[in-house]
């Protein structure tokens, strides 16, 4: 009878114990995690070669407090040097007593010298970081890394938001720039091919009374004490990223400028309102893509041929004022400016294989194509196609009707 | 409170995948490549079959210990019982594992305290002591919310896959395939969570072909979402451990709204939370028919499963993955041995009753 | 069990023996002939204006025999009955029907002369309708009766009453339409409402606890509403309802979950429209429960639930606050819900000032002196919204939603995955007179979905819902 009604009272009981443990659980909350109050919220990494290992500079946001009404983001970076990445990013929490949290990291920037050896050895610790998203956009730029993150953007009060904007849609639209995320590199670089391309960062400065970048630098509560690397520091910056990197195994080959490109990206068949020049009756004309069909395909006869098809429709972009009305309106391109557009674009075009060509770079995916293709052939040719490939151009330019 | 074809027709197609979406992509990556479809699909082949036996055994409208009595006594029979009822905790230890991979790699930011994942056994200590029939009921329920789940992450995920990594086919070899087979036995045993339900359902007409075909089709959708998978991550697939809540976050409109693809990996984490209690249940179950059902038997049980695989969880805490190999290299056979083979030598036992319209 | 004896007196002191409360007067008076008469009376339930129009009056000039049957005929009162039982007569007079004493007698005379207490029908104000009847049932019995009557001229309407309560002999009306309602559910409501052993029934609230499966559980597991109109047309699809003298809330059982979302209102205005709300109304509840826990979660344990911008707005808003963001969020929760408790309680004048205290001091003050952050208000403020959204379930879902905070400050986002299959599992098993509470969600009943949170139009409603296990399951042709 006892047991029975013990038994009868061991849910309220159990009800109680369990509503003990969830407040006493909710009130001393620690579980080893890291709550908001505690976080510096990484949104870009820098990474540079020391003789010792790395440098990472990290840019951390930095909360404005209940003062929203001057808008943008606040930041402040911090810089340390360890043997591996991760050394690094450990020294930040001894640095600033924040915990430092990936989840927001949006860019990583290699400098330079990084780039020439195999990224993926450090970058490996970003790409098996559970708690570091892999949509996070890769560049290389040109110089240090720390440079160019710590600078004072002209157009954002943080430099990382301002290089980001470089590889918005209405940009990669443009065909100026080309736009990787560490899971796209990643993919390349562990594909059969092992060759990818970033985006290549360039900052100028920009004269003085230009740009309204306040600065971001310095506002932060939990600043005080972290090594402040003079964020805003210097004249305000515009960066560009018109040119790419190429790289194979991992490594930096080479540089393509702008024209090649915007080449890359046309075959790609990513292009909408991207424009380049070309001539008309001796004079520069400039034109704007409309519509965008490439192709790259491989022909295995005797010897591999790469054949890069484009298919463009172009319109003048702005006609002199003399032109007869109805070609105002419609900018119908005249028969020399076809002509002469499609010479330009196989020109880049020549120019960026043979860039690839030259620097082992496999950008086209011709590998790939290969393997997916026959895995016969692929293990017959896989080593000598990139040095007997010969390209085969096909430029069909039509003007908008 | 019976369970009704629909029911069982619900968990079949839409409960079932829940378990195969996480780590088993990524393992199957790792074994077999770009030809990890192929041992997927033996998986299914080989499963619905055993479905389609277990299902057929509810004919005879006897418990699965009533039916094991009829060979073996009593006595042999409630042996056999608790001996099925322990491979039902060996066999939910990898899931249980995988699912606190997975709650600390989704719910937190940073690691947590081993701590977090305990609620779940309790949890599972409140479902075991409710009768195994009143799944049927959950599963109406987690039917929808799984298709919208796996829709929603589905729909967020397809643009950014490459199906043509996935070719060309036979890049592993046969050796790649056996060791995808061999690695991917845990994630299989859907055919003896079954067993514990004989009796708990009446076999209606076609049954066994319907419920083999539902298995098919909830196959097909895992089949599908791993082709998308490594669609997304191609060579980088291997490293991907948490399935479903990684392919959707590609989708472009993520980045303006933020990550809404959380909401259908919420619902497809509360799908899986009861998937992985059944195994507890099942085995609960099982140890009833063996034992009897006295009136407080049902709960102590419960407590007793629910803590012995907490306690086995902690331990094993840091050797999932020595565990995840040794399972796929030495006892993988346990699987297709209770799964398939026990429904199969079970089918001549007992007589055989008329069947409902 | 004693009878009146043709003593008055003696009757009279017997009478008084089993009544011995002072309200409970007596007035003697004789009639022109010279015979005794003697009313007993509860002094505050009985209409005396009455008693001497109906009774006193017309008996003064009596000169029948001293029979109970004869004196019965002579009163001009239309409720009158014989009654020789001496208890009986005393639980009459309790009731507030007088009782007509007289010498010689064989009976007690009982005269229907309650004096009844009522306030005018008015709209109920949880339940406000801007389309379709506005009635509201009030305390009186005998008006919630005559409501619900008026609205079915069919003899198949049984109203079956019964006391209960052992001293406050409550009367319990049990309504069905006979042919519609399951009698098995029927016969056992009728038989919980035997078994009930309790002194007082204050309000219908107090039947729920007998009528449900699981008393202590948060699940409501018996229907209310305070509208004639809804009462009838869940009568109609064959539930069966109870009316409790001195509750204006009804009772109806069996329950389904599914009632509450949906509103009198959605059956006077086009399906389309109907079904918009009854998502509404889940979607606002779904954000009041679990917006605040899913907003502690991300912030204590999962910042990427938030896009970047919003949380460095959150980040910036809380740097000064000097409480966690579990305790900030839980002090503005019981904030809001003193703030709820006190505006229902009090006084209408006072009520405009506790607004303004409410919304500019602890509002807009505690934000500028930095005990709260303004999200934590907003995400309350959105959360005490939704919840008003489904007025009939706010004692289960304000609780819920503190419950689940607690866990989300706890454990984080998994706590309240499995906070919500708890909910879920103990949901689909909770059934009340063998119908399943989630129906027709779990267990699925195809046809029944059609008036669930999706809304057919009325043609297409041609039967009644199958999980009530009507015996006559069409209701159009």
């Amino acid at each position: 009878m006892k047991l029975r009604k013990f038994l009868h009272t061991v849910p309220m009981k159990l009800y109680l114990i369990l509503t003990a443990v969830i407040l006493f659980s909710f009130f001393s909350n620690d579980f080893s995690l890291v709550d908001i109050q505690k976080t510096a919220v990484i949104l870009a990494a820098g990474i540079d070669r020391t003789d010792s290992g790395f440098a990472l500079t990290a840019q951390l946001a930095v909360p404005k407090g209940e003062d929203r009404t001057t808008g943008g983001t606040s930041s402040v970076e911090i810089e340390t040097e360890g043997e591996t990445v991760s050394d690094c990013v450990t020294l930040i929490y001894t640095k600033t007593g924040w915990v430092p949290k990936l989840v927001f990291c949006d860019l990583i920037v290699i400098g330079e010298e990084a780039a020439k050896e195999d990224v993926v050895s450090y970058l490996n610790y970003f790409l098996r970081n559970d708690y570091m998203p892999d949509t996070c956009l890769l560049a290389v730029c040109e110089g240090k890394a720390r440079d160019l993150i710590s600078s004072q953007s002209a157009l954002e009060d943080t430099s990382s938001l301002a290089v980001s904007q470089l590889f918005s849609d209405a940009a990669l639209k443009s065909g100026r720039v080309v736009s990787k995320t560490l899971k796209d590199f990643a993919i390349d670089y562990y594909g059969v091919s092992a060759s990818s391309c970033l985006p290549y960062v360039r900052k100028t400065e920009q004269p003085d009374g230009q740009g309204g970048s306040s600065g971001g630098a310095g506002g932060g509560s939990g600043s005080a004490g972290a090594q402040d690397t003079g964020s805003g520091s210097g004249a305000p910056q515009i960066y560009s990223a018109e040119e790419t990197a190429l790289f194979a195994e991992g490594k930096l080959v080479a540089v393509l400028p702008r024209e090649q490109t915007l080449a890359y990206n046309l075959i790609g068949g990513k292009v909408v309102s991207g424009t380049f020049n070309a001539e008309e009756k001796g004079k520069p004309i400039t034109l704007t893509v409309i519509r965008d069909k490439g192709k790259v395909s491989l022909k295995l006869e005797k010897e591999p041929v790469a054949e890069l098809s484009l298919d463009l429709t172009l319109r003048l972009c702005c006609r002199s004022i003399s032109a007869p009305i109805e070609d105002i309106a419609s900018d119908r391109l005249s028969d020399e400016a076809i002509q002469n557009a499609g010479t330009v674009v196989r020109g880049y075009l020549e120019d960026l294989f043979k860039t690839c060509k030259e620097s082992g770079c496999d950008l086209f995916l011709l590998k790939r194509s290969l393997y997916r293709s026959s895995l016969k052939k692929f293990a017959a040719r896989k080593d000598s196609l990139l040095e007997t490939v010969t390209p085969e151009i096909k430029v069909k330019v039509r003007s908008m009707k | 409170m019976k369970i009704s074809t629909r029911q069982l027709l619900f968990f079949l197609a839409c409960v079932a995948p829940v378990g195969k979406l996480i780590l088993l992509p990524a393992r199957l990556a790792d074994a077999a490549q770009n030809d990890l479809l192929f041992p997927l699909l033996a998986h299914y082949l080989l499963q619905a079959g055993a479905v389609f036996l277990a299902l057929l055994l509810a004919r005879r409208e006897e418990s699965f210990t009533e039916l094991l009595a009829h060979a073996f006594g009593r006595t042999g029979a409630a042996i056999l019982s608790v001996l099925f009822a322990l491979f039902l905790l060996f066999a939910s230890l990898l899931p249980l594992l995988e699912q606190k991979l997975f709650v600390q790699n989704v719910f937190y930011d940073t690691l947590p305290a081993f701590i977090v994942y305990a609620p779940f056994f309790l949890f599972t200590a409140y479902v075991a002591s409710k009768p195994l029939s009143s799944y049927g009921r959950v599963w109406d329920i987690l039917a929808p919310l799984f298709l919208v789940g796996l829709a929603g992450i589905l729909i967020l995920s397809v643009g950014s896959s490459d199906f043509g990594a996935v070719a060309p086919a036979g890049a592993a070899g046969g050796s790649g395939f056996l060791k995808g087979v061999s690695s991917a036995f845990s994630w299989f045993f859907d055919a003896a969570l079954l067993l514990p339900l004989l009796g708990k359902f009446r076999y209606t007409k076609g049954l066994a072909w319907k419920g083999a075909l539902c298995y098919l089709a909830g196959g097909a959708a895992v089949i599908f979402f791993t082709a998308v998978f490594y669609g997304i991550f191609q060579g980088t697939a291997v490293n991907q451990l948490f399935g479903f809540t990684v392919t959707s976050k590609y989708f472009p409109g993520i980045a303006m709204l933020g990550r809404v693809d959380y909401l259908f990996i919420f619902l497809l984490a509360l799908v899986m939370a009861f998937y992985n209690s059944m195994a507890l249940q099942g085995s609960v179950e099982c140890m009833l028919q063996a034992f009897g059902r006295k009136k407080y038997l049902p709960t102590v049980l419960s407590v007793i499963v629910s803590a012995g695989m907490l306690t086995a969880v902690t331990l094993l805490d840091r050797g999932f993955s020595d565990v995840l190999l040794g399972v796929g290299k030495w006892a993988f056979w346990i699987f297709p041995l209770f799964s398939v083979v026990v429904p199969a030598l079970m089918l001549p036992l007992g007589r055989k009753r008329r069947e409902a319209p | 069990m004693k009878n009146v004896a043709g003593d008055l007196n003696k009757t009279k002191e017997a009478l008084k023996k089993l009544l011995p409360a002072e309200d409970i007067l007596t007035f003697g008076f004789t009639s022109a002939r010279g015979m005794e008469f003697c009313c007993v009376f509860a002094d505050p339930i009985t209409d005396k204006e009455l008693l001497g129009e109906q009774v006193i009056r017309a008996l003064s000039d009596y000169d029948g025999e001293a029979k109970a049957e004869e004196v019965a005929k002579k009163l001009t009162s239309p409720e009158t009955k014989t009654e020789p039982s001496l208890e009986a007569l005393a639980d009459e007079v309790l009731l507030g029907n007088p009782v007509l004493l007289f010498a010689g007698m064989d009976a007690a005379v009982v005269v229907g002369t309650k004096k009844i207490f009522t306030r005018a029908i008015s709209e109920p104000s949880t339940d406000v309708a801007v389309k379709g009847p506005r009635e509201g049932f009030i305390e009186d019995f005998k008006t919630n009766t005559s409501l619900v009557r008026r609205r079915f001229k069919t003899g198949d309407l049984r109203i079956e009453t019964s006391e209960v309560g052992k001293r406050s002999k409550t009367v319990v009306a049990v309504c069905y339409l006979d042919g519609i309602a399951p009698a098995s559910a029927v016969e056992e409501v009728k038989k919980k409402l035997q078994e009930i052993e309790i002194d007082y029934i204050p309000d219908s609230s107090y039947l729920t606890h007998f009528l449900s499966s699981r008393p202590y559980s948060l699940v409501k597991q018996v229907g209310t509403t305070e509208k004639p109109d809804i009462f009838c047309a869940k009568l109609a699809e064959g539930r069966i309802g109870l009316l409790v003298d001195g509750s204006p809330i009804a009772l109806t059982v069996p329950y389904l979950l599914i009632e509450d979302f949906q509103s009198s209102e959605d059956y006077f205005v086009p399906a389309y429209r109907a079904t918009f709300t009854r998502l509404l109304r889940l979607f606002a509840l779904i954000v009041a429960i679990y917006l605040p826990a899913f907003y502690i979660a991300a912030q204590l344990f999962k910042l990427q639930l938030f896009p970047i911008k919003l949380l460095l707005t959150i980040s910036g808003s809380i740097r000064d606050i000097p409480f966690s963001p579990s305790l900030e969020m839980l002090l503005v929760l019981l904030v809001l819900e003193v703030l709820n408790e006190a505006s229902i309680r009090m006084p209408k004048y006072v009520g405009m000032a506790l607004s303004v205290v409410g919304a500019l001091v602890l509002g807009e003050t505690a934000v500028s002196a930095g005990f709260v952050s303004t999200p934590a208000i907003i995400i309350i403020a959105f959360s005490g919204i939704g919840l008003y959204a489904v007025p009939n379930l706010i004692e289960q879902t304000s609780v819920l939603r503190l419950a689940m905070l607690l866990i989300a400050g706890s454990v984080g986002t998994y706590g309240i995955i499995l906070a919500t299959a708890f909910i879920i599992l103990y949901l689909v098993t909770t059934e009340n007179f063998g119908t399943p509470l989630v129906a027709p969600y779990a267990p699925v009943v195809g046809s029944d979905l059609r008036d669930s949170l999706i809304k057919y139009n009325l043609g297409s409603l041609k039967q009644r819902p199958k999980t009530l296990r009507s015996p006559n399951r069409r209701r159009l042709a």
